[in-house]
């Protein structure tokens, strides 16, 4: 009988309980006025931004990329640390300057680390390798092309694949040809008193295929000259030679590290 | 040590030329966005008008993006991340990039210039990326939480906190990714600018240009 009592008891609670909630359930816009009553909040301040739509990265046809060497790093015929060394690169080139390399691929080596297939500043022209990620710095984006005609004795750069300066140059004689092949802008040098390199050269990555007991290397390099009279024309050691105002000009539109073509 | 700083250089002129396009834009007539006295200056004007303090803290707040859209932009570009760790990675880079194209659109010519980032191959490793993304993600919703009360005007609040629970959301997808519960607290602590700038530049991945030019005499070929 007390069992009855007491069931009954929790049942009448358990449904006022049930009352009390559900009246609090009732119309949500009427309680949102109830804990404001007087509508003394104000309204949401307007955001001073103009967010815009999430920008998804644009296809681009015409990005490379290159990185400077943290450190001196052996480079190798494949992505593992025992694989066969093809040259060591020097953190600095021979100018002094950071040395950059033209990034061409990556991979993962067995050992889990990431490996970057770099071109090699060595000859034959061409040559990759691949090196620890972790031996090279940030990656530099680049949107323009350095392409020497050597037919037409024609230097053009290339922004996103449009020509925005176009100049005639002077290339190697036929006996110190200027080597056709894909290369790099390495380092800009002025402040010089030669005046047979203009007032500004920058030096690639390609290599004289015949001067190879040059002091430095025998690197080609694309500056000015104190012979304009010569330009256009097959006159250099294989440099590429342009006028001083063309050198100039280039130099204000052509970031280092930019890729170049020559053929 | 590194500082996440004001004054590094623009890698390639291209957040010059988004800038330049954002104000071309601008000038078109696509300033005004919503009401209120601020809102209906030309976003051209917004600059002027923006306090020290607001300016300040936009300008952190657009480093923390930069970091952050050029993390992501970096990882999409390298094709390494797949699945959907390289999913979320597209996602999030997109709108990090947004952001940073608003608050420069806000900033005008206060913004900061962006600075260089050497992310040291953690955009190509699944694993650091998403550790680091958890990192990020996390550092940007505590560093915005710190500067709520700092900032002066409403409508800049406003677009602080817009941005703050969606770096809240891409804090937890990336903890979530990671196996970690994207929620664990029940209240988040705020990082002082100072705590935020340290971690950032602890790093190592805001770095200097690198030196390509030097004032010397050729050796090349001639």
């Amino acid at each position: 009988m007390r069992r009855r009592a007491t069931s009954a008891l929790a049942i009448v609670l358990a449904a006022g309980l049930a009352a009390v909630a559900l009246s609090r359930t009732g119309d949500p816009r009427e309680r949102l006025a109830e804990s404001d009553p007087r509508g003394a909040l104000p309204p949401a301040a307007q955001p001073a931004l103009a967010i815009t739509a999430p920008r998804p990265l644009p296809a681009e046809r015409h990005l490379t990329r290159w990185a400077p060497l943290r450190r001196s790093v052996v480079a190798r015929a494949r992505p593992a640390a025992g694989a066969r060394r093809v040259t060591l690169l020097r953190r600095l080139t021979p100018e002094g300057t950071e040395h950059p390399v033209p990034v061409l691929g990556r991979a993962a080596g067995r050992d889990g680390r990431s490996w970057l297939r770099v071109r090699l500043p060595v000859l034959p022209n061409g040559t990759t390798g691949w090196i620890p990620r972790r031996a090279a710095g940030q990656y530099i984006l680049i949107r323009h092309r350095l392409v020497i005609d050597r037919a037409r004795l024609r230097l053009t750069l290339l922004r996103r694949g449009e020509p925005v300066f176009a100049a005639r140059v002077g290339i190697g004689e036929d006996r110190w040809p200027t080597p056709a092949g894909e290369y790099l802008v390495r380092n800009r040098l002025h402040g010089y008193d030669s005046p047979m390199y203009g007032p500004v050269a920058f030096g690639t990555s390609a290599r004289s295929p015949t001067l190879t007991d040059w002091p430095a290397g025998g690197f080609v390099g694309i500056h000015g000259t104190d012979r304009p009279d010569l330009i256009p024309g097959r006159v250099s050691h294989g440099c590429i030679r342009l006028r001083n105002a063309d050198i100039l000009r280039l130099a204000k539109l052509m970031p280092i590290g930019t890729p170049v073509t020559i053929r | 040590m590194t500082r996440l700083d004001p004054a590094a250089l623009d890698r390639d002129g291209a957040l010059e030329e988004a800038r330049a396009k954002l104000t071309r834009t601008q000038l078109l007539g696509a300033g005004l966005t919503a009401t209120g006295a601020l809102l209906a200056l030309p976003r051209r004007a917004w600059a002027a008008q923006l306090s020290k303090t607001d300016t300040d803290v936009l300008n952190y707040a657009l480093s923390l993006e930069y970091l952050q859209a050029a993390f992501y932009t970096e990882s999409e570009r390298s094709k390494a991340i797949t699945g959907k760790a390289g999913q979320a990675a597209r996602t999030v880079g997109a709108v990090e990039r947004a952001h940073v194209d608003a608050f420069l659109g806000l900033l005008g010519k206060k913004a900061i210039k962006r600075p260089r980032f050497d992310f040291q191959g953690v955009t190509e490793d699944k694993r650091a990326f998403l550790k680091t993304a958890v990192a990020f993600e996390d550092l940007a919703v505590a560093a915005y939480k710190g500067q709520a009360i700092r900032i002066e005007s409403p409508a800049v609040v406003s677009a602080a906190l817009g941005i703050h629970t969606v770096e809240a959301r891409h804090a937890a997808w990336m903890r979530h990714l990671n196996g970690i519960q994207p929620a664990a607290n029940a209240f988040d602590e705020p990082d002082s600018k100072q705590e935020v700038l340290k971690l950032v530049a602890d790093t190592g991945f805001v770095v200097a240009a690198p030196r390509m030019k030097a004032k010397r005499k050729p050796g090349y070929t001639g």
